[in-house]
């Protein structure tokens, strides 16, 4: 990887993480969707840098739309009653996911691998996911068409409630 | 100033990571479906890694492929997981 997209992939990656961080610490609905527009936006810078940018564009309105639902008027706040010894808890796990996966790269035999920039190759993706993967392409639409009307029966039966 | 995939691999653990962590310290159960995305582009940044680094000579695209479908995938999950929210903060 040449220097410019090395400067790339670094920026894009603390742009994420600090998305990440925001989306985790921010108080706020609208911070939080901003947090997660700003991950969005690192997320597609990164794969940019990869060479990746047809999984950029789609990555990048895939988060701007999660960010539009995070942030919308729609929300609504569902307090569990999980006590702070449990998110303590939760969070020394994930510190230990985090280390778990640092040395597994780490210690992973990779460091010889090449780089090689590619095109943009949109129409080779889309003949990848259309005609060689096409089920779980299909298995993917599916996911998505029962999510979004269970999502929406969800919120016409709340708007009924009310 | 170069970047192997160690250090994609490093970016990815860490966003997984902070996932995590958004997902068990969030009090409010619809912000921590916001945590969904984040632990999906962790995961969409190592197949697009793999495929670009471990590939030489060959098919690049995989990885972008699972990118791409992680990122739908991710979208699908917030708008249902926020859909249920929703309802049950009526009740």
């Amino acid at each position: 990887m040449d220097s410019l997209h090395a400067i790339g992939f670094y920026v894009s990656s603390a742009v994420l993480l600090i998305g990440g961080l925001g989306v985790a610490l921010l108080p706020g609905r609208p911070l939080r969707g901003a947090a997660l527009a700003l991950s969005g936006v690192g997320l597609a810078g990164i794969y940019v840098s990869l060479s990746a940018a047809f999984a950029a564009a789609v990555a990048l309105i895939c988060y701007l739309a999660c960010a539009f639902m995070v942030a919308g008027p729609q929300y609504r706040s569902v307090e569990t009653a999980v006590g702070p010894l449990w998110r303590q808890l939760g969070a020394l796990g994930a510190a230990a996911l985090l280390a778990v996966l640092a040395y597994s790269a780490f210690r992973g035999d990779f460091v010889h691998a090449s780089y090689s920039v590619g095109p943009f190759a949109a129409r080779a993706v889309a003949s990848l996911m259309l005609a060689h993967d096409v089920l779980a392409t299909e298995a993917v639409a599916v996911l998505t068409v029962v999510a979004i009307a269970g999502a929406t029966a969800a919120w016409r039966v709340r708007d009924r409630a009310r | 100033m170069s970047a192997n995939l160690v250090s994609v691999f490093f970016v990815a653990g860490g966003i997984v990571a902070v996932g995590a962590f958004a997902a068990g310290w969030r009090r409010d159960a619809a912000a921590a479906v916001a945590a969904v995305p984040l632990m999906f582009a962790g995961a969409g940044i190592a197949f697009a890694g793999v495929a670009r680094f471990a590939a030489a000579g060959g098919s690049h695209l995989v990885g972008q492929e699972l990118a791409v479908l992680l990122a739908i995938t991710a979208l699908a999950l917030v708008a249902l997981g926020l859909g249920i929210a929703g309802r049950e903060a009526t009740r």
